[in-house]
C-alpha cells in the first residue's frame, strides 16, 4: 500500500530536454491513477521516476511519507509492467514469475505457493514451463502482470502494457486489469496514450502535455468539464470540434455567436466575458432538427459520411462559420494539412449522402467556451 | 514472388556441390594422405584406390607425445578463452550500456585491434615476455592470444548486449536486483548464445594459432598446431605423418563446432534469444 506524491518534481535530461516540469501530483493509497497524454508529454518519465529508473532533477518524490529521490529501485518495493513486457527470455514462465521472490530470498515453499496462486488467477497454469518466446502476445502480457502481482508490492506501475496487443485482446485485458486492481486495492499508476484506456480504467486521470499536468480529475469530469483546449481536444473520440466564436448577450441572456449562428447558453450561471472565444462542441452533442429556420441552429452541408455501424460520423462543411484547430494537440501529432470540417455523430440508420444540407441544434450544456489566448475554459 | 522452379533448384544444388568440392578437396586430400602407403602419397595422378594403412598413426604415436601436444593446445585455448571472456564480456556490456557518445567508437576500436597484423605485435611482445621470464611458458601464448581474442569478444558482446533491451535489466532492478545482479542474473544468461559463440571463436582462434605458439613456446609447452610442422624433415617431408597429426589437430575442433553449431551461426549473425 502506498501513497505517492510528486512535490514540484522536474526532470531535465543531459541533452537539456525538460521531460517533466515542476510536477505536482498526489496519488492516493489504493487508487488507480492513469497518466495520459501524447507521446513525449513526460508521462513515462514520471512513471520511471516512481520506479527509480530515472533520477529526479529537482523537487521531492515522496513514497509513503518518505523522500524516495535517492532510493534504488530495489529498495522501493514497486512492481512495474513494461510496454515490451521485458520477460526474461532465458527463464520459463514459472521462473519469470518467481524471479522477484527468489531475489528477495523468499523460502522455496512460499514461492511455489504464490506462483501457483498467481498462475491460477491469470490462467497461466498450463504454460508455466514454457519459455516466453513460445507464448502469444496476450499470454506474455499476463506473465508480465503475474510477475508484478506475485510480489504484493507497494504499488504497480504500468507503462502502456496493452499497446502491443490487438484491439480485441486489448479490450479484454483492459477490464481484467481494472478488475485485478480493484481486487488487490494496490496503488496503481498506469501510463497510456490511449484515451479510451484512460477513460475506462482510472479512478482519476491526469492529462499531461509538455511535461505538465493539464487536468487531474475523474474521467467523467474530464469529458464534461475540460479545463482547457488541450484536454478538450485530447479526450473524446471522435475529437471535439472547435469553432471561432464571440461571446455576448441577447435580450440579457448569455449567448455565443458562431458566424451567422447564435447559440443560447441558458444553463450558464457565471457570466461570460464578452469578446472573441473558441467554442468546443463534441460530435455527439449535435441533434438533427427538421425545421431549417429554428433559432439557435446551425446549417451544414454533408461532405463525407463514415458508417461506424451504430453511428454515422459525418464530416460537414459549415459555410458561414469558421472551424479552428488550436495548436494544442501534442506537437508531433498535429495535422495541419487536412481541411477542417465539422464532425457530427448521428444515428446509424439515417440515409444521408454528400451534398445534403442539415440543420443541427446543440444542447447548451454541452457547449464548451475557451479563451482564445490562454486556452483556458471560461 | 515467382515460384522457384525445379530447374532453378537443380542449378542451385549443382552450384553448391561445386562449392563443396572446392572447399573439401584439400580436406579429403589430407585425410586420405594419412591412410595412404608412403609410395602412393605423391603418385601422379593421385590414386583414388589404395590399400589403407595405419602406419603413419603408429609412427606419430610412437615418436611423438601426442597427449602432451593436445594438452598444451587445450590449456592454451581454454586459458585464453577464459581470460578473454572474463575481460571482454564485462567490457562489451559496459560499452553497450554507456551513454558516452564515443562508446561506439571505442567498441569499433576494439575490433580494429583484431585487425593488427599478428607479426607486428609479436616482436615487442616476444621481448616483453622474455624480460618478465614468461617466454616458453603457456602463459606467454595465452596472454598473446587473449590480447587479440579479448578485443574480438568485447566487440562481439558489445553488439549482443546492444541488441538486448534495457528493459530487461530495469525489470530485474525493480524486481530487487542490484545493477550488477541484473547483469549476472538477467543480461548474461539472456545473451548466453553470444557468450557461447565467443567461447567458440576464442577456442578456435587459439587452437589454430601457429604463429604465436611457434615463437613463444618451448619443446615441452608446444601445442599440436606447431607440432604438425615437425613433420617437415630436413631432407624430406613426411606427408603421411603430417596427415596423421592433422587428424589430432582437427578432430577436437570439428567435434566442438558440430555440437555447438547453432550458437556459432547465431554468433555470426548476431541473433539474440
Amino acid at each position: 500500500m502506498a501513497q505517492i506524491v510528486f512535490d514540484k518534481v522536474s526532470k531535465v535530461y543531459d541533452s537539456g530536454h525538460a521531460a517533466v516540469r515542476s510536477l505536482e501530483l498526489e496519488i492516493r493509497d489504493g487508487e488507480f491513477l492513469v497518466l495520459v497524454g501524447p507521446s513525449g508529454c513526460g508521462k513515462t518519465t514520471a512513471l520511471r521516476m516512481i520506479a527509480g529508473l530515472e533520477d529526479v532533477t529537482e523537487g521531492k518524490l515522496v513514497i509513503n511519507g518518505e523522500v524516495a529521490n535517492d532510493l534504488s529501485p530495489r529498495d522501493r518495493n514497486i512492481a512495474m509492467v513494461f510496454q515490451s513486457y521485458a520477460l526474461y527470455p532465458h527463464l520459463s514462465v514459472r521462473d519469470n514469475i518467481a524471479f522477484g521472490l527468489r531475489v528477495r530470498r523468499v523460502p522455496g515453499e512460499d514461492i511455489a505457493k504464490k506462483v501457483a496462486a498467481v498462475a491460477d488467477l491469470l490462467e497461466l497454469t498450463e504454460y508455466l514451463d514454457r519459455k516466453p518466446a513460445k507464448l502469444s502476445g496476450g499470454q506474455r502480457q499476463r506473465v508480465a502482470m503475474g510477475r508484478a502481482l506475485v510480489r504484493s508490492p507497494n504499488a504497480f506501475l504500468m507503462d502502456e502494457p496493452l499497446s502491443n496487443l490487438d484491439a480485441r485482446l486489448r479490450g479484454q485485458m483492459r477490464s481484467e486489469i481494472a478488475k485485478l486492481q480493484r481486487m488487490t486495492a494496490i496503488t496503481t499508476v498506469y501510463v497510456t496514450h490511449d484515451q479510451i484506456e484512460a477513460m475506462t480504467m482510472g479512478d482519476r486521470v491526469a492529462v499531461m502535455n509538455q511535461g505538465k499536468i493539464q487536468q487531474l480529475d475523474t474521467p467523467r469530469q474530464l469529458y464534461d468539464k475540460p479545463a482547457n483546449l488541450f484536454v478538450a481536444s485530447f479526450i473524446g473520440s471522435p475529437p471535439i470540434n472547435f469553432l471561432a466564436g464571440e461571446a455576448g448577450a441577447l435580450d440579457g441572456l448569455p449567448v455565443v455567436r458562431i458566424g451567422d449562428f447564435t447559440l443560447p447558453l441558458r444553463d450558464r450561471g457565471a457570466a461570460l466575458p464578452a469578446g472573441k472565444c473558441i467554442v468546443g462542441i463534441r460530435p455527439e452533442a449535435f441533434q438533427l432538427e427538421a425545421d431549417g429556420s429554428a433559432p439557435g441552429t446551425i446549417r451544414a452541408v454533408v461532405d463525407l459520411v463514415e458508417d461506424l455501424g451504430a453511428n454515422l460520423l459525418i464530416h460537414m462543411e459549415v459555410p458561414s462559420a469558421e472551424l479552428v484547430q488550436p495548436g494544442v494537440v501534442g506537437h508531433d501529432e498535429r495535422v495541419d494539412s487536412t481541411k477542417l470540417r465539422l464532425r457530427v455523430t448521428v444515428d446509424g440508420y439515417l440515409k444521408l449522402s454528400r451534398g445534403d444540407t442539415l440543420t443541427l441544434s446543440v444542447n447548451p450544456s454541452a457547449v464548451h467556451i475557451f479563451d482564445p489566448v490562454t486556452g483556458v475554459a471560461l | 514472388m515467382a515460384l522457384v522452379t525445379r530447374r532453378q533448384v537443380a542449378f542451385e544444388r549443382l552450384g553448391l556441390a561445386a562449392y563443396l568440392v572446392v572447399f573439401l578437396a584439400p580436406v579429403a586430400w589430407l585425410v586420405s594422405t594419412a591412410y595412404k602407403p608412403a609410395r602412393d602419397i605423391l603418385s601422379s595422378p593421385p590414386r583414388l584406390w589404395f590399400q589403407p594403412t595405419l602406419d603413419h598413426f603408429v609412427y606419430v604415436l610412437s615418436y611423438m607425445d601426442v597427449g602432451s601436444l593436445l594438452r598444451s593446445s587445450l590449456i592454451i585455448s581454454i586459458g585464453s578463452a577464459v581470460l578473454s571472456l572474463l575481460l571482454g564480456v564485462p567490457a562489451g556490456y559496459a560499452l553497450a550500456r554507456s551513454n558516452w557518445q564515443y562508446a561506439k567508437g571505442v567498441a569499433y576500436f576494439f575490433l580494429l585491434i583484431r585487425m593488427i597484423p599478428a607479426v607486428a605485435a609479436l616482436i615487442p611482445f616476444y621481448m616483453l615476455m622474455r624480460d618478465i621470464g614468461l617466454l616458453g611458458s603457456w602463459w606467454a601464448v595465452i596472454i598473446m592470444n587473449t590480447m587479440f581474442n579479448c578485443a574480438f569478444v568485447t566487440w562481439m558482446m558489445y553488439s549482443y548486449f546492444r541488441a538486448l533491451p534495457r528493459d530487461l535489466e530495469e525489470a530485474a532492478m525493480t524486481d530487487g536486483c542490484t545493477p550488477v545482479g541484473a547483469f549476472i542474473k538477467v543480461s548474461l544468461p539472456a545473451a548466453r548464445s553470444g557468450v557461447i559463440a565467443s567461447i567458440l571463436f576464442c577456442v578456435m582462434f587459439s587452437w589454430n594459432d601457429f604463429l604465436f605458439a611457434s615463437f613463444l613456446t618451448r619443446l615441452d609447452s608446444k601445442p599440436i598446431s606447431v607440432a604438425v610442422l615437425t613433420a617437415y624433415g630436413i631432407n624430406d617431408v613426411s606427408w603421411g605423418a603430417m596427415g596423421a597429426l592433422a587428424h589430432f589437430a582437427t578432430i577436437p575442433i570439428v567435434l566442438m563446432a558440430l555440437f555447438l553449431n547453432r550458437y556459432f551461426v547465431q554468433g555470426a549473425t548476431n541473433g539474440v534469444q
